[in-house]
């Protein structure tokens, strides 16, 4: 008989304290919450300059000495849409042909040519990263930029 | 002969208390997470798309330029952006000593450029220019990713 009254006493024990599983359940909604919150975000990446200074240009700052060959990338507007110009080259679609022209240039000319990118005052951002991205694309390894022209 | 049977349950609770040490840890890693995101970075900045770029690796020592716009009421002509960094703002004048402090404390600092798409290069040029002055030869430009 008291045998039997122990055992009772202790399984009365076990359910001893506050009840954790709505707990659980609300903190697991917030921790799932937040993992889907910050893979949504949209994927960005970076285009990387080393080359900031131009002797003689953006600032005092000296840089190593350039090489003999230099690709000025000029960029005016037009309008709402804007041109490149190098030298003789002209175009305004800033993804294919500029692509395929510094392309076949870089072969001639090696991909150690300076590249400036020279944009006018009132060209988009997007278009003067348009036009770098091309020049990265390209396999340019010297890419610099210009003050801005009038 | 006398078999062996299991024995009978008692109805013991599984023990949470890791299980929400553990979540409880992860979610106040995401909050903090979040909020130096958003402290970092500004909202209302549309950023340009491009074709080719890459993922830093590293992610110290880096120091976010935002350049977030301004609303003209003269249609077609821009306002100067807002300089935002670390919520802070500061102007175009005093971005050149701003820059140089950071670079005296941090010397291999590296420098992102978060900018909107519209904005018109005559305001992005002062920033490069800033970043040479201050000898600041590692720049980034943040993008997204086109297709």
């Amino acid at each position: 008989m008291a045998m039997k009254r122990k055992r009772i006493g202790m399984h009365a024990a076990h359910h001893v304290g506050p009840n954790m599983t709505p707990m659980v359940d609300v903190v697991m909604v917030i921790l799932i919450f937040f993992m889907l919150g910050s893979s949504f975000t949209s994927p960005v990446w970076y285009l990387t300059n080393n080359t900031p200074a131009i002797r003689g240009g953006m600032s005092d700052v000296k840089t190593s000495k350039f090489p003999p060959v230099k690709l000025i990338i000029k960029l005016d507007r037009r309008g709402t849409k804007t041109m490149v110009t190098i030298g003789a080259f002209q175009t305004e679609n800033l993804n294919g042909d500029l692509m395929h022209w510094l392309n076949k240039r870089r072969k001639i000319l090696g991909k150690k040519t300076q590249v400036i990118i020279k944009p006018h005052e009132s060209v988009p951002y997007q278009d003067v990263i348009t036009v770098y991205s091309d020049c990265v694309r390209a396999r340019y390894h010297r890419v610099a930029f210009g003050m801005p022209t009038r | 002969m006398k078999l062996r049977t299991l024995k009978p349950m008692q109805g013991e609770a599984v023990n949470v208390t890791p299980l929400i040490d553990v979540v409880m840890c992860l979610i106040i890693f995401f909050l903090l997470v979040g909020h130096i995101a958003k402290k970092a970075s500004v909202k209302g900045i549309q950023i340009p798309s491009a074709l080719a770029g890459k993922s830093l690796g590293n992610r110290s020592n880096e120091l976010i330029i935002n350049l977030v716009p301004r609303h003209s009421d003269i249609a077609g002509v821009q306002r100067r952006p807002r300089i935002s960094i670390w919520g802070d703002n500061y102007t175009y004048d005093n971005l050149g000593s701003v820059l140089r402090e950071y670079k005296g404390r941090h010397p291999n600092l590296k420098l992102v450029i978060r900018a909107d798409m519209r904005t018109e290069y005559r305001f992005i040029a002062p920033v490069l220019v800033a970043c040479a002055k201050a000898k600041i030869v590692s720049v980034h430009f943040m993008t997204r990713r086109k297709g």
